[in-house]
């Protein structure tokens, strides 16, 4: 039997429902799916780098994921992820072909809460989940916010994400 | 009986208050009116917490304001806030629109309040229709505010993520169990500083309505 399979159904079937009860809102309640691994683990970091490199490199090691890349830009408050090979990706796969687009994810999640936990950040918001299932690989952005003077620190982060990607600013973290 | 259409089309949120305070007697008539909603099997899970302390409404001002100026603030970065808002043609004032939701100085309005209820309800109380039962009741007391003079806005924001939740029930004393107390809103309540304008257009029945099956619009002739 494969576990991981099985698994990825009950979570599937599980945010699906959910979805169903709340609309877009399920996503802005499921932030602590995934937190009970990160925080079994030592994960250590002074910065919002480390600490997210930290957190990539425990759940590579656990194999949730094969590896992934990150950027913060957009003054601070964009964390731009890249992630491949992740476990749920088949839960993902699952929701988007029932026709809802996918708004939880344990990988982002487990990183958000060691941000907040270790590091103190105020809040924290998962603003897009795009899953290319094909490829293998999610594109995250999530909004991290070190204090809460930060929240309105606005610009365009299309414009961001294009920099980002155009000049390579990406740090990969592989185990 | 009388007919209560003319409370329920009037009403609208109020998000400015005078200072001036509202009685103890007219609080007591909101709660009076929340107990009355429906609930299943009369279960009455709801609990209100009724709150005039300016420093809790502060705390809860502040709260509200980073739980919608997140949200906000990462919606003006995708881009979306900007479609939300393109039908105000004024660019100063869309703009000036633009950063007051994205600053979420829009959610900080319950510290002018001078009443804020939170609906919460108790998940071991009637644990089948906790949230609907608890919506029933927030209904009921936007109505009866209205009804008595006062401006009312049902805020969920603040309590919508599951860690602003937490905090909201930590500032209040709430057991933060998953398993005890279900936040759903707080009322902020007060004097309208803000003119009562007509309220915002709403959607033809034509546009809603279904007659005997989905999808069929066509209204059958009886009698």
């Amino acid at each position: 039997m494969d576990k991981t399979a099985y698994f990825n159904d009950l979570l599937a079937r599980t945010e699906e429902l959910f979805y169903h009860e709340l609309s877009d809102c399920a996503a802005w309640k499921t932030e602590y799916i995934g937190i009970d691994f990160i925080q079994s683990q030592p994960i250590t970091g002074e910065t919002p780098g480390q600490i997210i490199e930290s957190c990539i490199r425990t759940m590579s090691d656990a194999g949730l994921i094969k590896n992934a890349s990150y950027s913060i830009g957009g003054r601070e408050i964009l964390l731009y992820l890249k992630i491949q090979g992740c476990i749920h990706i088949p839960k993902e796969e699952k929701l988007k072909k029932g026709g809802i687009k996918p708004y939880n994810c344990p990988i982002v999640n487990m990183i958000l809460d060691q941000l907040i936990e270790k590091l103190n950040f105020a809040t924290t918001y998962v603003a897009d989940l795009d899953v290319e299932d094909d490829k293998g690989e999610c594109t995250v952005k999530a909004a991290i916010f070190e204090t809460a003077d930060k929240v309105g620190n606005v610009c365009d982060w299309s414009d961001e994400c294009h920099l980002i990607d155009e000049n390579d600013q990406w740090t990969t973290v592989t185990c | 009986m009388r007919d209560i259409i003319d409370v329920l089309t009037s009403r609208k949120s109020i998000r400015r208050y005078k200072p001036d305070p509202v009685p103890e007697e007219m609080v007591d008539n909101i709660l009076e009116a929340a107990r009355w909603a429906p609930t299943g099997e009369n279960y009455q899970p709801w609990r209100f917490i009724v709150i005039r302390d300016q420093e809790t409404r502060d705390k809860i001002g502040d709260l509200s304001k980073l739980g919608s100026g997140k949200r906000m603030t990462a919606w003006y970065c995708m881009g979306i806030m900007q479609k939300r808002f393109e039908k105000i043609e004024d660019p100063a004032k869309r703009a000036r629109v633009l950063r007051f939701m994205y600053s979420g100085e829009v959610s900080e309005f319950c510290k002018q309040a001078p009443v804020i209820i939170a609906v919460i309800g108790d998940l071991n109380v009637g644990s089948v229709d906790v949230p609907y039962d608890l919506c029933a009741a927030a209904e009921n007391i936007l109505l009866e505010a209205h009804s008595l003079g006062l401006g009312a806005c049902w805020v969920h924001g603040p309590v919508a993520a599951t860690r602003d939740a937490t905090k909201f029930k930590e500032i209040l004393d709430i057991p933060t169990g998953m398993n005890e107390y279900k936040v759903i809103c707080y009322i902020a309540i007060g004097w309208p500083k803000e003119q009562r304008k007509h309220p915002r257009p709403k959607y033809p029945l034509k546009d809603l309505v279904f007659w005997e099956k989905f999808g069929n619009k066509e209204r059958p002739k009886h009698g």
